[in-house]
């Protein structure tokens, strides 16, 4: 356990543009909008700026919703050949080195814990993640040498997906569910965290679809720079832990948390409808760039 | 000569009309003496008069599985059932103790989720509901209500006591039946009802619009109300028609209405109007594309905007089918004591739940002799009666509990209570149920009165329209006789 | 102090639905486009009964021309082919393949009339639901088995019995311009189409103009538009071809003459579209009034000199125009022909 120390490590200070452009063969009207892009506020990061601007132009609210991820709303009535949303925060992280390593944590504690009961929904299955027998065999298969902790055997399924799945844009899409992406072992990063999700939940382990950015150096062959997903898995005592079975690693700060879900359905980026002419076009375009450099300021 | 002494056969169910020993019940004895009067040929012109009545008026319902021919008139018994005020005062009571509870648990469950965490009610049974709208947490409804109309569907047991089947919290149907068999009869037996001293059902209109007036947005000085309907192929679309005629207000479809702004508007012929309440029949999943179920083409994108926004309010709110989902149900009686700290006045019936082991292994080994639900049909649908059932009909329905467990219910097969009913040329016991009406406005109200649905089929337990059943005006006396 | 308890704040009656405003129409102008076929369908029925085997084709040309003129000549050559007397009557009467047919007018005025069941009087409803369980309670070959004749006379009373109940229990508001303009339209476009029947009748002969044929033709044409008495009245009992074109287009004081009705609609229009400074000045009030200048500039020797038939088309397409624009007019944000709805939902991909 790290104690408080003189010299607190310097947190990360993240800036993004998420910026959605559809383009219309003719005129859209009565378009009606959500769109979950805020980043949330919790003990591993702190939105310090957000703002988000909308064209053709249009008053823009918020709600609060059952994840407790903030979601935009806005409507369109005029006709207008594009629409372009776009969304920029500035994001404070605290740095890996400040948080608790994972301790390990008996499935009999997972058991008796008292939230429990209330994680009902992240065990059970959900539209893009159907408890189906094929993903059990998976999880039997990699958890035969028998079970150890609750965090160890999620990285022990998140471990395997990430070295038996091949990460490969344009073979999936964004209505493959977890089973569909078993069949193919392949997909991105969506896919993978819905296959993560299913083990999981096929383990007994609660967890939940993240959704948010990767401030990421090294990419991945035909990786393009995009909102990103992973998991998180709840340990008792230690609350949601993340783990990205694209990238191998347990979140650290330079992931930044937009917002949790059941699986992908709960917490789309952009969602909304319109009528009109069909769209043409659409182009997502994600910037994450680091603001501060790494070095210790005096605490 | 007499309409039903002599053929009458009693069986071992409670009779509403005869009691242990073949008399009458002291409040049916006078209607038993007019139709005493009455040879049988006035008794069937009197029959045809109030079907001929029904037909030319369009008071029918729409049934789905028929393109030709889609109306049918609700099958309509002449002979009421009476209700004496002390038996009314305590169901009065139950409904409204049972409605508050239910209110306050929706609010509960939609917040701070205390009986969640209280573990009073299972929270996997809450988040696994189809109708729990996680769309809706932490947001405030309107004045705190979220049913403003809710049916509940009572039955009597062996012994006469009046009991819960379940609770309409969505878009509960019949109460336009409720006030046109009242109409009927009038015409029919004009002399009886002075005699009677039955109280009124027609307030029910006029206190629903109270209700809806109630939860006008705030500022809001002159609110205009519209009953949004899916259209007339809906089965209720004659309800529909017949509440706004009623209430006195526009009767819209889902293309009727844009929202701009955040705002509801209506398309008139002098352009937008502004729309502040809307008693809608429509469900939740069809409501707004955006939203809901995307492919639906009844409702109005942008509107749960509009609503969240507090710029209008809808009645009733979005969410509330979670405690009308019959798994939630077997879980009333315990609200009723969480929230409230009484003993339920109206009992439940005795209900397994097949998502709870013990209960699953004891439905399982004991199906043929249970009525089995699935959790949130309505209508009759997606039901088995065990003891009326074939081998393979049981089998199907043993296996879709095992492999769906939270989806069944199964309850005690209760005889339903019998009451006389004119069928083909004679008086026959046929069983009954009652749906009234609680309307939950700045208070909750019970229309008295309400719909009393029959099973014309003989041995028949299934009152629903769709499924052969038929009414019978309710009478709710100012007396006990 | 007291406070008395308030009743529910009356509704305001604001303006009508677009929606209502236009199944009022068109449950105005199914019902007297019902009574139309049925006049006509009866008129000549008796007609070809008065001269059978005068003429092997003049069944066959006769049922031709009226397809011809109520415009459903290509539907019926496709479903039937060669028209006569028992193909011809059904097909108007009860194929619900024609749109046009007195079935299917009923059954589409009594869905719009359904739709807006709150907004019209019960006994506006009833009646349309009468004449709808009439005409389902009876099948084609019971009917002509009968004699048409009964059948007919009951469609028509029907529809009286409507106009009649629409005139006493439909209140004088903006609805009550719907139902007006509906019903005035289409008696106008019916005028013109039953005077054009009688073009398309080509003569056997020359020698036959003028005589019992081509005298009860034009008969026939009055009988259909209502019009025989009120015709004698004005020309006593000379029907002469020009005459009765005169009459059935310039007449003042005729409820189904052209003119007649075209300055009704004229005035329910300008009713309909009002001064409403929201709302320019619509093409389909100046449609209208342009018909109107037209007619009562214009008298029979420009009409037959334009060629009758020429004449009819043209009114006939003004028409249909002005109903056009009226829908639109009257629709606020118009829906799409067919409503198309797009998701973009789910369309972004995360990677």
């Amino acid at each position: 356990m790290s104690g408080p120390t003189d010299r607190a490590p310097a947190r990360m200070l993240l800036h993004l543009i998420h910026r959605t452009t559809f383009v219309y063969g003719g005129d859209a009207r009565d378009s009606f909008n959500e769109v979950r892009l805020r980043p949330c506020d919790d003990e591993n990061q702190a939105c310090r700026q957000f703002s988000l601007r909308v064209s053709p132009e249009s008053a823009v609210r918020d709600y609060t919703d059952f994840h407790g991820n903030t979601v935009h709303f806005f409507d369109v009535p005029e006709g207008h050949a594009r629409l372009v949303i776009e969304a920029e925060s500035e994001v404070e992280t605290v740095p890996d080195a400040s948080r608790a390593a994972p301790a390990p944590v008996g499935f009999d504690a997972l058991a008796a814990s008292p939230e429990r009961e209330m994680q009902a929904e992240f065990l059970a299955d959900s539209r893009y993640v159907p408890l189906a027998p094929e993903i059990w065999r998976e999880v039997q298969d990699v958890l035969s040498g028998g079970r150890g902790d609750v965090w160890g055997d999620a990285v022990r399924l998140g471990r395997h997906i990430h070295s038996t799945f091949k990460y490969r844009p344009k073979t999936t899409g964004v209505t493959t569910t977890a089973t569909d992406a078993l069949k193919l072992r392949a997909g991105v990063c969506q896919d993978f965290a819905h296959v993560m999700l299913g083990m999981c939940r096929c383990a007994g382990l609660p967890a939940r679809y993240v959704s948010g950015y990767f401030l990421n150096v090294d990419r991945l062959p035909g990786e393009v720079e995009a909102s990103h997903a992973w998991v998180e898995v709840f340990v008792p005592g230690q609350g949601w832990l993340g783990f990205d079975p694209t990238h191998n690693r347990s979140s650290d700060e330079r992931y930044i948390k937009v917002g949790v879900g059941r699986d992908y359905a709960d917490i789309s980026p952009v969602s909304g409808t319109y009528r009109g002419a069909p769209t043409l076009s659409l182009d997502v375009d994600v910037k994450v760039s680091q603001l501060n450099s790494l070095t210790a300021v005096p605490g | 000569m007499s309409l039903f002494t002599t053929r009458y056969e009693r069986a071992s169910f409670f009779d509403e009309m005869f009691g242990a020993s073949g008399e009458f019940r002291p409040h049916y004895r006078r209607l038993a003496e007019r139709l005493d009067t009455l040879s049988e040929g006035e008794f069937n012109q009197r029959r045809a008069a109030v079907d001929l009545a029904f037909l030319r008026r369009g008071v029918t319902f729409t049934v789905y599985d028929n393109t030709e021919g889609t109306e049918r008139i609700f099958p309509f018994d002449l002979l009421p059932r009476i209700i004496p005020a002390r038996e009314w005062t305590r169901i009065e009571a139950g409904l409204i103790q049972r409605l508050t509870a239910l209110n306050l648990f929706l609010h509960d469950i939609y917040h701070e989720q205390k009986i969640l965490k209280d573990k009073v009610v299972p929270a996997a049974q809450v988040f696994s509901a189809k109708h729990f709208r996680r769309e809706f947490m932490n947001f405030s409804v309107p004045r705190d209500v979220y049913v403003h109309i809710c049916g509940s569907d009572l039955i009597r047991d062996h012994d006469g006591n009046y009991m819960v089947l379940e609770d309409n919290l969505r878009c509960p149907s019949g109460a336009s039946y409720m006030i046109e068999n009242r109409a009927a009869m009038r015409r029919a037996f004009p002399n009886l009802f002075e005699s009677y001293r039955v109280r009124p059902v027609e307030g029910y209109a006029e206190t629903l619009l109270k209700s809806l007036l109630h939860i006008a947005p705030a500022g809001c000085d002159h609110p205009n109300v519209v009953v949004l309907t899916p259209g007339v192929c809906n089965s209720a679309y004659f309800e529909h028609t017949f509440l706004a005629r009623q209430m006195g207000v526009p009767i819209v479809e889902g293309r009727d209405l844009v929202v701009r702004n955040s705002c509801v508007y209506m398309r008139t012929i002098g352009g937008l109007v502004p729309v502040h309440v809307i008693y809608r029949r429509i469900d939740d999943d069809f409501l707004d594309p955006t939203v809901f179920r995307p492919d639906s083409v009844l409702g109005v994108p942008g509107l749960v905007g509009a609503y969240r926004s507090g710029n209008v309010s809808l009645a009733n709110s979005i969410g509330t089918g979670v405690a009308d989902d019959k798994v939630i149900y077997a879980y009333v009686p315990k609200m009723i004591r969480y929230y409230l700290d009484e003993d339920p006045i109206l009992p439940n019936v005795k209900t397994y739940l097949a998502s709870e082991p013990a209960d699953r292994k004891f439905i399982l080994e004991n199906i043929g002799k249970l009525v089995v639900k699935s959790a949130n049909e309505a209508g009759g649908y997606g039901m088995l009666i065990g003891p009326a059932s074939t081998e393979a009909e049981i089998a199907d329905f043993r296996a879709k509990v095992a492999a769906q467990p939270r989806n069944f219910i199964a309850q005690d097969p209760i005889q339903l209570s019998r009451a006389p009913t004119w069928c083909d040329g004679s008086l026959e016991g046929r069983h009954i149920d009652l749906r009234p009406y609680i309307l939950h406005g700045e208070k909750i109200t019970v229309t008295p009165g309400g719909l009393t649905r029959v099973a014309l089929r003989r041995g028949s337990l299934v009152v629903n329209s769709s499924q052969g059943g038929g009414s019978k005006d309710t009478w709710v006396l100012q007396g006990d006789d | 102090m007291q406070t008395t308890p308030k009743a529910p704040a009356a509704q305001r009656s604001g303006p009508m639905l677009s929606r209502v405003a236009h199944s009022l129409y068109w449950m105005s102008l199914y019902i007297e486009r019902a009574e139309n076929v049925a006049r006509l369908l009866d008129v000549n029925l008796q007609f070809l009964l008065d001269f059978q085997g005068l003429s092997e084709s003049l069944p066959q040309e006769h049922w031709g021309s009226i397809l011809a003129s109520s415009g459903g000549a290509e539907l019926f050559a496709e479903l039937h082919g060669e028209p006569d007397s028992q193909n011809v009557p059904e097909f108007l009467a009860f194929d619900q393949r024609n749109p046009n047919s007195i079935l299917s007018c009923v059954l589409s005025a009594r869905e719009n009339a359904r739709m807006i069941r709150d907004q019209i009087s019960s006994e506006m409803w009833e009646v349309i639901n009468e004449l709808y369980l009439f005409l389902r309670a009876r099948n084609a070959a019971e009917v002509w088995r009968a004699g048409p004749y009964e059948f007919f006379q009951q469609v028509k009373r029907y529809s009286h019995q409507f106009q009649g109940l629409a005139d006493s229990t439909y209140p004088r508001s903006e609805g009550w311009d719907f139902i007006q303009f509906g019903k005035l339209i289409e008696r106008a476009d019916k005028t013109t189409r039953i005077l054009d029947v009688k073009y398309h009748i080509l003569l056997p002969t020359a020698t036959d103009v003028g005589g019992a044929v081509d005298t009860a033709q034009w008969h026939a044409v009055l009988r259909s538009a209502s019009a025989l008495d009120a015709y004698r009245r004005y020309y006593v009992h000379e029907i002469l071809p020009w005459k009765v074109a005169d009459f059935l287009i310039f007449s003042d004081t005729f409820p189904r003459s052209l003119c007649y009705c075209v300055g009704r609609l004229d005035g329910y229009l300008h009713r309909i579209l009002g001064d409403s400074p929201a709302r320019p000045r619509a093409p389909a009030a100046v449609a209208a009034h342009d018909l109107l200048a037209d007619l009562k500039s214009r008298d029979i020797e420009y009409v037959l000199q334009m060629g009758l038939h020429e004449f009819l088309i043209e009114v006939q397409k003004s028409l249909d125009r002005i109903g056009d624009e009226v829908v639109q007019t009257t629709m606020f944000f118009p829906a799409d022909p067919e409503p198309e709805e797009h998701q973009h939902q789910q369309t972004q991909q995360q990677q």
